[in-house]
């Protein structure tokens, strides 16, 4: 069987602000988790270059990405990826772990509005509660970068508000920029500023100049 | 081919790893049981044929001497089928024109073809039938090949204290010289000190002064017949001519050899191959099961399209067969290979004239049957969880695999100590409890091989140290031809190189208490030795007592003896008449090695009514000296061999080389089983967790962290196999040796510490291989994969 080479994103520029809640928007297969993952270090582009402030992150160097992951991005994803091993506060000790300063990991579940729940197992709580410990040990390393993939799309509505809830505070609160990437038009009105994408390119940027509150956002 | 096993080569293909690793401990197995059973096979047939076509004797009986015409009463004898009577008896060699070595000069009745333990030539040409002229003599090929004596070359000895000549003639073997040793006491064939010199029966005679004598009568019994009740009977008919000692087949020193290599081979061949195959079925099963659970989705597509749990279990059990067939396809490839290097070891070591090299097709088949049964039966009692997965089920998202605490977290103090990886890796080890003791029981396994390919090395040490620095602590050994008298030879202490010398005195016995006889030699030395010390078998030094005797363990179990008791013994030494005194047993005595009766210089001689006799002295030298007092020894005439442990020690060291490799080929069997365990294990952990490490990846830790995490959970396996495995090896140990302990040797289980760390180190080392190749995956994890699907 041959390989058929597919361009997940085309040629694009981007500049990503400190301090902003940038929501990527788009159908799927049009490449938004793509750039999600080359912001987050996760995947390295073919070509081209990416900056993280004046550092260079698209060298390919597997010791440079990891120290960039680990000291400036939390993810989040959307089948939130907990260790099943591991409790709630476990969970995001293991994150606090890593970092020289991390956040108290108490105060971070009760941020999240789980502190009662800190012992259970993943297995024992529910998808929003499994999405509100992965955004906890997104945030103790208090990055300055924290991406979304699709942080509501197992989660029912009331749920998922609270989540976005969350991650507003979040970016209010710790002056970090928080993307998300989603293919729900309806988040995108949180937003500071909007990425719509189509076939691997970046179709239109949009800015927002009033955000609405996650709350009065519905679908 | 069916789609379901183009599916299988598939699932090979994707975890070929594993399949291989599985696959290398089966084969393992199979390359074991291959090369052990046809060794064994062809070993012992050998030793059947060679013993029937050249008619070993049932007996052998020593006399003082006896005249030919007794050979044909005791032939007379209901019972006896055949008997030979010969000459045999131990003469100096002189080597190189003045080192004198042993040879034991054996005479052959000519023609050869109703005797008894006939010789087979293997070289050169046949003795004649001739009694003047030049005396050509056949030699056994490790002397010959030892001394590099060529067939045409002239070799001296002396007998009746003249100077012999003796033309070589050749190279010849007899099922009572497969491997020829000195006498029951000797721990090793010394070739280069020792031969069997094979010449016509006449020849013989006149060259020992004992025209139509003979001093060995063989015999023959029929089958089912009493042996104890015959042996009285031939005695009573020697008993006039001074019967010297009597034995079985069974105790001659080159069968019992033969036959304890035998006996280990089969032992081996039947056990090892077991653990191989034990350990792949467990793991195979683990591998098969967790196959199974991680294919749940596929599994109910499988049955909502109409597939029957027969075919779909018959699919993964045909996994396990593929394993056993590969392994099998292998294994006996390597297996045969492994035959022929063993075969030529043992062609090195034993004189067997016909050494079969077959490949044994009924053990190649039982191979295939048995890594099939073995395949199959893993894989099916894997498969049966296929039973209960329900297709509409099956197709649904599962749950995240729940995490359970471990007991160790009832210890709250405990269980904060450990880092969040660590308490990932105890759950984990928790949860998977079934997976983690197989792997345990594995390393366990790979561990007593281990403990056992390096023990026997610390036995033979241990064995060689006692019996060089502790018991043998003289120079040199002197043996005489005759007994003489101790006086006479007095003046060496005058030397200037002697620093002190002991006399000896061997006499060969008969005990008798309590109805029941035992051959036995006693050996006789002063109570102040210090040149020859008497050990047990812990490492005790014994005393010789001044009077009454020490007496051998064994020999004191058959009599029925104990401390204190009374104990009748009779002489049956060639000179004089024989004579019976009473000893009280001061002493019962367990050496490692020989019987181990002593009594003190002045008791053996009363018991001989004689004073002063000495059979050999020992001397202890000034180290720079020993060249010089050799050299005077070696002119002595009544010299009959000068031996030095120095020498011997040589010897056994070179012996020991083909041993090392033998050791060598073990203790890569068992590093190439725990490697295999720890790769399938890190394998499976891997698979399984791969989305976990991912996210770990994105969260920021290293490869090096995230390996190391994987690591955590076979460390844990390794290092509980190891610490487990090492007494384990030890308690095999000691059971192996109780069950290898002949009439010869008994030996302590001696492991020295030393090794406990060697073996560690080695399961250390191929555990870590193991991880290593495993880890290998981490690298290559694609983060953006692993996250992607959610099962």
């Amino acid at each position: 069987m041959g390989e058929v080479k597919v361009e997940a994103l085309k040629a694009t520029s981007l500049e990503i602000y400190q301090g902003e809640l940038l929501v990527i928007l788009g159908p799927s297969g049009s490449g938004k988790s793509t750039l999600l993952n080359l912001i987050g270090g996760i995947d390295t582009p073919t070509s081209g270059q990416m900056l993280f402030g004046k550092a260079l992150l698209s060298n390919g160097r597997e010791k440079d990405l990891t120290r960039y992951r680990r000291q400036e991005v939390g993810f989040v994803f959307q089948f939130y990826n907990l260790i099943a091993d591991l409790t709630a506060a476990e969970n995001v000790a293991l994150a606090a772990e890593l970092v020289a300063e991390p956040l108290a990991v108490d105060d971070v579940l009760r941020d999240v509005n789980l502190w009662e729940r800190r012992d259970h197992f993943p297995s024992q709580l529910s998808g929003g509660e499994q999405q509100r410990v992965a955004i906890a040990r997104a945030m103790v390393k208090s990055p300055r970068l924290l991406l979304c993939d699709e942080p509501t799309g197992a989660l029912d509505f009331e749920t998922g508000k609270m989540v976005l809830r969350l991650l507003r505070d979040i970016q209010k609160n710790q002056a970090s920029t928080v993307i998300i990437v989603t293919h729900n038009t309806a988040i995108a009105d949180i937003a500071d500023r909007v990425l719509r994408m189509r076939s691997g390119s970046v179709a239109e940027i949009i800015i927002n100049e009033n955000p609405l509150p996650p709350e009065r956002i519905e679908w | 081919m069916t789609i379901l096993t183009r599916r299988l080569f598939r699932t090979i293909q994707a975890g070929r790893g594993q399949f291989l690793a599985l696959v290398l401990i089966v084969t393992l197995g199979v390359i074991i049981y291959i090369g052990m059973s046809s060794s064994y096979n062809n070993l012992n047939h050998s030793q059947q044929q060679f013993y029937h076509d050249y008619a070993f004797a049932d007996y052998t009986f020593q006399v003082v001497k006896a005249p030919e015409s007794i050979v044909a009463r005791v032939e007379a004898l209901p019972g006896v089928l055949n008997a030979s009577g010969r000459i045999q008896k131990d003469v100096p060699i002189i080597k190189e024109g003045r080192e004198r070595i042993t040879g034991r000069l054996t005479g052959y009745p000519l023609p050869m073809e109703n005797e008894l333990n006939r010789l087979h030539l293997l070289s050169g040409r046949q003795l004649e039938r001739q009694a003047s002229g030049k005396v050509a003599v056949l030699l056994d090929p490790q002397y010959a090949r030892a001394n590099h004596l060529a067939p045409g070359q002239d070799m001296e000895i002396i007998a009746e204290g003249k100077k012999i000549s003796l033309t070589v003639i050749g190279t010849a073997t007899s099922p009572e010289f497969i491997y020829p040793m000195k006498d029951a006491g000797s721990l090793f064939p010394e070739p280069e000190r020792f031969g069997i010199l094979m010449l016509s029966q006449l020849q013989a005679q006149q060259i020992l002064g004992l025209p139509g004598q003979i001093n060995q009568l063989l015999v023959d019994l029929a089958p089912g017949v009493d042996e104890e009740k015959i042996k009285e009977q031939v005695e009573k008919i020697l008993a006039p001519y001074g019967n010297i000692s009597s034995y079985p087949r069974k105790d001659q020193s080159s069968h019992l050899v033969l036959q304890a290599e035998l006996d280990g081979i089969k032992l081996f061949a039947l056990t090892l191959p077991l653990i191989f195959f034990l350990v792949a079925a467990g793991i195979q099963f683990i591998i098969l099961t967790r196959l199974i659970r991680s294919q749940r989705l596929p599994i109910g597509v499988m049955k909502a399209l109409g597939y029957d749990n027969c075919r779909i279990m018959w699919h993964y059990t045909s996994y396990g067969l593929a394993v056993g067939l590969v392994a099998a396809i292998l294994g006996t490839g390597l297996g045969i290979a492994l035959t022929a290097v063993l075969n030529n070891l043992y062609a090195q070591f034993f004189n067997l004239p016909s050494m079969t090299n077959e490949i044994n097709f009924r053990v190649v088949l039982y191979s295939f049957l048995i890594t099939s049964l073995v395949g199959i039966a893993s894989g099916f009692f894997a498969s049966r969880s296929v039973i209960r997965i329900n297709p509409a089920e099956a197709m649904r998202t599962q749950p995240p695999s729940s995490g359970r605490r471990t007991p160790l977290e009832s210890w709250p103090w405990l269980w904060q100590q450990f880092s969040s990886s660590w308490k990932m890796s105890l759950r984990s080890i928790f949860r998977n409890r079934g997976r983690f003791a197989v792997s345990v029981l594995g390393i366990i396994s790979s561990v007593v091989l281990l403990v056992f390919s390096c023990f026997s090395l610390d036995a033979t040490d241990y064995l060689m140290n006692q019996n060089f620095e502790q018991i043998n602590r003289y120079d040199y050994m002197i043996r005489f031809t005759e007994p003489i008298k101790y006086s006479e030879i007095l003046d060496w202490t005058r030397w200037d190189e002697v620093q002190r010398m002991e006399p000896m005195m061997e006499l060969p016995v008969k005990l008798h208490a309590g109805g029941e006889s035992k051959d036995e030699v006693l050996l006789g030395m002063i109570p102040s030795n210090r040149l020859k010390r008497v050990y047990d078998k812990l490492g005790q030094e014994r005393q010789i007592p001044e009077e009454g005797i020490l007496l051998g363990k064994r020999v004191a179990d058959k009599l029925g003896l104990q401390l204190g008791d009374e104990v009748v013994v009779e002489t049956t030494l060639g000179i004089g008449p024989s004579r019976s005194s009473c000893l009280i047993v001061m002493g019962i005595n367990e050496p490692m090695t020989g019987s181990g009766s002593y009594v003190s210089f002045s008791t053996v001689n009363s018991l001989l009514g004689e004073q002063e006799l000495a059979s050999a002295v020992l001397l202890k030298l000034d180290a720079a000296q020993m060249p010089s007092v050799e050299n005077r020894l070696q002119e002595m005439s009544r010299v009959a061999s000068v031996n030095s442990p120095a020498r011997e020690r040589e010897t056994f060291e070179q012996l020991m080389g083909t041993t090392t490799t033998t050791i060598a080929i073990m203790i890569l069997f068992a590093g190439l089983l725990g490697l295999a365990i720890i790769y399938n294990s890190s394998v499976m952990t891997f698979n399984e967790r791969q989305r976990e490490l991912a996210s770990l990846r994105v969260l920021g830790y290293s490869r090096g962290e995230v390996s190391g995490l994987l690591r955590k959970e076979t460390w844990a396996q390794a290092l509980l196999g190891i610490a487990l495995g090492l007494p384990a090896g030890k308690t095999a140990g000691a059971a192996y040796m109780v069950s290898a302990s002949t009439e010869l040797y008994s030996f302590p289980v001696i492991i020295y510490p030393r090794t406990y760390f060697i073996v560690a180190g080695l399961a250390l080392f191929f555990v870590w291989i193991g991880q290593q190749l495993a880890i290998r995956k981490v690298e290559r994890l694609d983060m953006v994969e692993a996250l992607k699907n959610q099962d």
